[in-house]
């Protein structure tokens, strides 16, 4: 039984842990401001791609 | 005639959390500044299938040949804004609309996540599993698969579905560069940028490789029979894979050209049995056929409901629901047709409790013509803005009639008429091809009955099938005593008209013509030509 307790307890922290890291990022849109910010750097790569352009 | 006017239903039950949704924006940013606060309840749903979201991408993204795909394809970037294209077609909505709406757009992401994930397994250049790449057919994008209906063990890969169509419903600016390259090669400009932006993949060394064979379709207009024409001669001549032009009527609804259309049919499928190896199996072809028919059952049950006075099912989500599940599944895929049922659930429940979507029902509208693609979530802004209610668009308004189901000799015949006819009704050309019928009369046969007091017609400006019946809209609506609002776009291509472009017609029409103040003056000016 105490073990049981225990696992809950465990899985209670680790989920409230990640409630609390993961729900600003949602509410703040953080992972969004992220991503626009790897965009530019991407296009860029896709620029100096040699490509085999023809119709 | 005096002008139609639809009673205002106001919601008795307030909308809890944000009500000016314009303040989410930031100006001139390319995403918002926080998501949106929808109550408790329904932010942590919201958010619980943000999480959702993220393990699908997270599953994505730990294949290796997904990430090598991602520095490969230009395209791919637009991968990146996959949450913010949920919260875009979500905005606003509360209770079952929210559920329902994640319903769909969720299963969209994870279907298109596959598409993705067996592209990049078969691509000569990423994955290069020669042997899978023999079990996939290549389609295009805008193209009905019921051929494939019959064949359990292969796949009818779209490369333009992901390229191209996503893309643009993702990043706003998805297509640009390619509608450059295809006109610095000399590709017309007035054509539809759809199929040229699909050239231009084709051109820019950008499309996948892979498969046994492809079936193209002479879907819709001039712009994507010279789009298939650029795309094909790359396929055939240099990649090596064999090309089938299924060349389905225009003239759909007339008799004499049925039998001609399921000879069309049968050739396909005898095609893709000679380049595949695989065999046509009727047991699985009645399976989907069954679920074909579920589909259609569910959708003209949601447009039922969408012609009394609480709406269920409306707006962005039926239209883009309707063309994945209608045109890319088409009976293939089991969970559709389990989203169907959860979707039709929900639907009944708010139905019952006389819900509504937003603070205030103003206008019932009747949403026509070729939607922006740039700016799908447009309807959505409509209702939240205006208060008008997209009860079904033209996208939507697909095959009503149900197809045979059972294993029989006759049926086994009646099978080629049943794919003919859902493929010369694909969507979009079912209304943009077929007379003035399907395209003029039907609208105002619509707008009776799901009793509308509003037409929302899209204006593509380089669509020449919708344009020239521009003056045939105009005196039919003023006939009926309809307002009519036009709405210019360009399809892919917000540097022609923008997203406030669009959104500027319907506020001057508004303000000037119905004399009326926006449900929510924080939409009626956006700053978003950079966003997403």
């Amino acid at each position: 039984m105490r073990f049981i307790g225990k696992a809950i307890l465990y899985l209670f922290l680790i989920c409230t842990g990640l409630f609390l890291v993961t729900f600003p990022i949602y509410f703040f849109n953080i992972d969004m401001k992220l991503t626009s910010m790897i965009e530019p750097l991407l296009l860029k790569h896709y620029d100096r791609i040699d490509r085999d352009q023809h119709l | 005639m005096a002008v139609k006017k639809f009673k205002t239903m106001v919601n008795p039950k307030p909308i809890k959390g944000d009500k000016k949704y314009g303040e989410l924006y930031k100006p001139g940013g390319k995403v918002r500044k926080r998501r949106e606060w929808r109550g408790v309840g329904d932010t942590l749903y919201d958010y619980w299938r943000w999480l959702g979201i993220l393990l699908t991408l997270g599953k994505f993204v730990a294949v290796p040949r997904n990430v090598k795909a991602m520095f490969r394809y230009r395209w791919m970037a637009n991968y990146l804004a996959v949450p913010m294209m949920v919260d875009r077609f979500t905005q606003g909505l509360r209770g079952e609309y929210l559920r329902m709406a994640h319903e769909q757009q969720d299963l969209i992401i994870i279907d298109v996540a596959k598409l993705l994930g067996n592209i990049f397994r078969g691509d000569r250049r990423i994955g290069n599993d020669e042997e899978f790449s023999k079990i996939n057919v290549l389609v295009d994008e805008n193209e009905m698969t019921a051929v494939m209906m019959g064949f359990p063990n292969l796949k009818s890969t779209s490369r333009e579905t992901p390229s191209t169509y996503v893309s643009v419903l993702l990043n706003q600016h998805a297509a640009e560069h390619y509608i450059d390259v295809a006109q610095e090669y000399g590709l017309a400009g007035d054509v539809c940028p759809m199929p040229e932006a699909e050239a231009g993949v084709s051109i820019d060394d950008d499309a996948p490789i892979l498969g046994a064979c492809a079936v193209q379709c002479n879907t819709t207009c001039d712009g994507s029979l010279l789009g298939n024409g650029v795309i094909s001669r790359r396929l055939e001549k240099e990649d090596g894979i064999p090309v089938f032009q299924l060349p389905a009527p225009l003239r759909h609804k007339e008799d004499d050209v049925q039998d001609y259309a399921a000879e069309e049919i049968r050739r396909a499928i005898k095609f893709i049995e000679e380049h595949t190896g695989h065999k046509w199996d009727w047991d699985y072809y009645f399976e989907c056929a069954r679920r074909v028919n579920y589909a259609t059952k569910c959708r003209n049950e949601w447009l039922d409901m969408n012609k009394t006075d609480y709406p269920q099912i409306f707006g962005g989500n039926l239209a883009l629901y309707t063309e994945t599940n209608y045109m890319a599944i088409c009976g293939k895929v089991p969970e559709f047709e389990r989203c169907d049922r959860r979707l039709m659930k929900l639907a009944e429940k708010a139905y019952k409790k006389q819900k509504m979507a937003a603070p205030e029902y103003r206008h019932r509208a009747i949403v026509w013509g070729v939607q922006s693609h740039f700016y799908m979530d447009f309807l959505v802004w409509l209702l939240n803005c205006w208060g008008i209610v997209p009860l079904t668009d033209m996208l939507s308004c697909i095959n009503t009639e149900m197809i045979a189901e059972t294993d029989t000799p006759e049926n086994r015949e009646q099978a080629y008429y049943d794919m003919a006819m859902l493929t010369e009704e694909m969507i979009m050309r079912n209304r943009t091809h077929g007379g003035y019928k399907v395209l003029l009369d039907d609208l105002f046969e619509f707008v009776e009955q799901y009793n509308a007091d509003m037409i929302i017609l899209w204006e593509h400006i380089t669509c020449k099938a919708l344009d020239g019946m521009h003056g045939l809209f105009e005196d039919k609506a003023r006939e009926r005593g309809i307002p009519l609002i036009w709405v210019d776009h360009q399809l892919f291509d917000p540097r022609v008209i923008s997203r406030q472009g669009v959104r500027d017609q319907v506020n001057q029409y508004m303000r000037t013509v119905m004399q009326e103040e926006p449900l929510d003056p924080t939409l009626e000016i956006l700053d978003d030509d950079n966003s997403w």
